[in-house]
């Protein structure tokens, strides 16, 4: 049965796949001690597959941080090099990259990966070998609470604050009407996180809906059209989606081809990174919400950090760029206070603190670790910028301020075990 | 079900269906003719997608039809070479070893088309002529999805009338039965090898240009493909084009409607439904059994 075991080994080879793509780049530091030299900071995430833009652009952020860091002469008198590896979104890959990035790197920080189970993992090994660690891009709230440990740090919006930041937005449009609802997520915790956080939100805003329909294509699903062909069946006013990168786009090329965003007003992280591959067949007239609009976030450091991204990678920066960046600022602070690159003293300076970064004032809760970071909100403009190279971005943004769309202290301390 | 749902799920059927039958058809074909699982046919329907979005980049208004006849073209170049210069070694070897150097070469085209492209998500416009929709009985049909449908339906016809009905096709099927007899009655048997490859290379690509407006053209659609290829050419049966049409048609109905009845059940319905077929006819729905 010659077939059958082809299949077999094929089966096989598909499965070991994933794990032979790995593999890490980048300098090693010359450890802690002394001064003159080098330390080390290290960023396990995801390079490779559908989510590789998130990874890449994040990474992006970090080293363009470092470099500034490095042209004012460094931390402490010593140059910072970045270490990075390839997770594949596995969460033994990320934790076997972090676990040798302090070990055999001697790296001093960890910055964050993409996906949040991998998070999770990372954020294990983190406490393990007290090493501090930013996550700029994976934003489960579990993280902080379930799993909190003094040495992890979240720098985006999170799970809870992210869906209730978007249900506010819709709340204020939509008042008392009666409203169908239909949800669209890829099928994995961050998903069914974000749609139920969104509806429990709208819940609580007394805003009155019927939900139509709710889907749970797999990450990573370039070809949905089964999945959006039910969708449109359904005839929603309002979709909620929470897929994001190359799965928002092909959702958003497919669903117009079905003259979709005519009668149905979508929902989605139409960040900076989508609406750049749209380009001109934005969905205009859909809500987007991204972490870290560059455009809605008006000070002169981020003008500058523009600026020099656009320079050196000929595009605008994304939001995971954005918070790599602010993230190694946060870390960067903590290390000049501290006067020392030693985690539990780095660690003791940042909570409580309020850190300048490129996205303004950043301050970090001591209860939880969770950066006060706004969420932005907006409905996608009709007409092109013509300052940023004729994208559609937001009309009338909306920041939803941290306080009302955060858990409070009592609950975030109440979910950590 | 009313009438517009019915008809929006039929097109989600056959989009599904017809995307995933042009690679699993180049997949099949190369299996049959050179009884080769070759798991880097998912790196043409990317760099078929990928030379679309490069070339319509440069290329404004018609942009799109161009690269619909040469991004195919050019994947099929790249096949006959990748056959010449590798695979061609590789005939009389164990199956693993062929499996893992077309394995190998999906990793090296992956990492190829990241110094090429970069990991930014990609995507082209619908030439004009095929973007909007139009009413019925309904339901809107996205007309591109109608032009996805056509192309796949082409390539059917046009494989089964040269399977069937050309000297040529013929020439093809005898090398699967007795590549011996055939080259002794002066055929080249090589350079039909080779022409195979490089029409399933073909196939892969021109399913990738196709694509191209309606997904999202980015690293690791190499792999996806290639899984979801596999599936479908199990379920009809390795080396059956006929095969590979009704297993592309199986899997968009199970697809299409598992995501309409059990959302989150539609995938696993996929693989359950493989092992079925496995543990019933191992050979596939229109396979045969191993002589």
């Amino acid at each position: 049965m010659m077939r059958k075991n082809l299949t077999a080994v094929l089966a096989a080879t598909l499965l070991v796949g994933p794990l032979a793509a790995c593999g890490s780049s980048g300098g090693s530091g010359s450890g802690a001690g002394g001064s003159g030299g080098s330390v080390t900071v290290g960023e396990s995430t995801s390079l490779s597959g559908s989510i590789a833009n998130l990874g890449q652009t994040g990474l992006q952020g970090l080293q363009m941080a470092v470099d500034d860091i490095n042209a004012k002469g460094g931390l402490l008198g010593k140059k910072v090099k970045v270490v990075s590896a390839d997770d594949n979104a596995q969460p033994a890959t990320g934790a076997a990259n972090a676990r040798s990035m302090i070990t055999k790197d001697k790296a001093v920080a960890l910055f964050g990966p993409v996906s949040s189970a991998v998070a999770s993992a990372e954020e294990q090994v983190a406490e393990q070998y007290k090493t501090p660690i930013f996550f700029h891009t994976s934003n489960d709230v579990s993280l902080m609470t379930k799993t909190f440990t003094p040495y992890a740090f979240q720098n985006v919006p999170n799970t809870t604050m992210e869906p209730r930041a978007v249900a506010d937005y819709l709340a204020k449009k939509v008042g008392s009407k009666q409203i169908t609802i239909a949800t669209f997520a890829p099928d994995y915790s961050f998903g069914h996180d974000t749609v139920d956080g969104f509806l429990q939100a709208l819940k609580k805003l007394h805003v009155n809906y019927k939900l139509v329909k709710q889907e749970f294509p797999p990450l990573g699903a370039s070809n949905i059209s089964s999945y959006l062909s039910a969708l449109v069946s359904a005839h929603p006013q309002y979709v909620f989606n929470a897929q994001y990168g190359g799965d928002l786009v092909a959702f958003t090329k497919q669903a117009s081809q079905f003259g979709f965003f005519k009668d149905t007003t979508v929902i989605a992280m139409y960040a900076y990174a989508p609406l750049d591959a749209l380009g001109s067949a934005a969905p205009t007239g859909a809500i987007g919400f991204d972490r870290a609009a560059f455009w809605a976030i008006k000070n002169p450091e981020m003008s500058k950090f523009v600026t020099a991204y656009k320079a050196k990678y000929k595009k605008y920066p994304t939001e995971w760029a954005i918070l790599a960046y602010a993230s190694a600022q946060e870390w960067a602070y903590g290390v000049k206070k501290a006067g020392s690159f030693d985690s539990d003293k780095v660690i003791k300076e940042i909570p409580g603190a309020t850190v300048p970064t490129i996205i303004g004032d950043m301050k970090i809760r001591e209860c939880d670790h969770q950066a006060e970071v706004p969420e932005y909100v907006g409905t996608i403009s009709k007409t092109a910028s013509s300052q940023y190279g004729g994208l559609h971005l937001y009309d009338n943004i909306f920041t939803a301020p941290f306080n009302d769309i955060a858990l409070t202290c009592d609950e975030a301390k109440a979910l950590q075990q | 079900m009313d009438s517009g749902s019915i008809i929006t799920n039929l097109i989600g059927i056959l989009t599904t269906a017809g995307t995933l039958f042009m690679v699993a058809a180049g997949l099949t074909l190369v299996f049959g003719a050179l009884r080769l699982i070759n798991i880097a046919h998912g790196s043409f329907y990317m760099y078929g997608a990928y030379f679309a979005t490069t070339l319509s980049a440069h290329l404004a208004g018609a942009g799109f039809w161009v690269a619909l006849v040469v991004c195919p073209l050019a994947v099929a170049v790249m096949g006959a070479l990748v056959e010449v210069l590798v695979l061609r070694r590789l005939y009389r070897r164990e199956h693993l070893t062929q499996l893992l150097a077309t394995f190998a070469l999906l990793l090296i085209f992956a990492d190829i088309a990241l110094r090429l492209w970069g990991k930014d998500v990609r995507s082209i416009k619908p030439p004009s002529a095929l973007s909007g929709h139009f009413q019925f009985a309904g339901a809107a049909v996205p007309i591109y999805n109608l032009f996805v449908i056509g192309v796949a339906v082409l390539v059917a016809v046009g494989l089964w009338a040269l399977m069937s009905r050309t000297k040529l096709g013929w020439r093809i099927r005898a090398v699967v039965d007795d590549p011996e007899v055939l080259a002794s009655s002066g055929t080249n048997v090589p350079l039909i090898l080779t022409g195979v490859f490089a029409l399933g290379a073909l196939l892969a690509g021109l399913s990738g240009v196709v694509i191209a407006p309606q997904q999202a053209v980015q690293p690791g659609m190499d792999a996806e493909i290639i899984v979801a290829a596999f599936i479908v050419a199990v379920i009809g049966g390795l080396g059956s084009i006929v095969g590979a049409a009704v297993g592309s048609l199986v899997i968009g109905v199970v697809e299409t409607l598992g995501a309409v009845w059990t959302p989150s059940w539609a995938s696993t319905f996929i693989y359950a439904l493989m092992i079925l077929v496995l543990a019933i006819r191992p050979w596939g729905l229109f396979g045969e059994a191993e002589r």
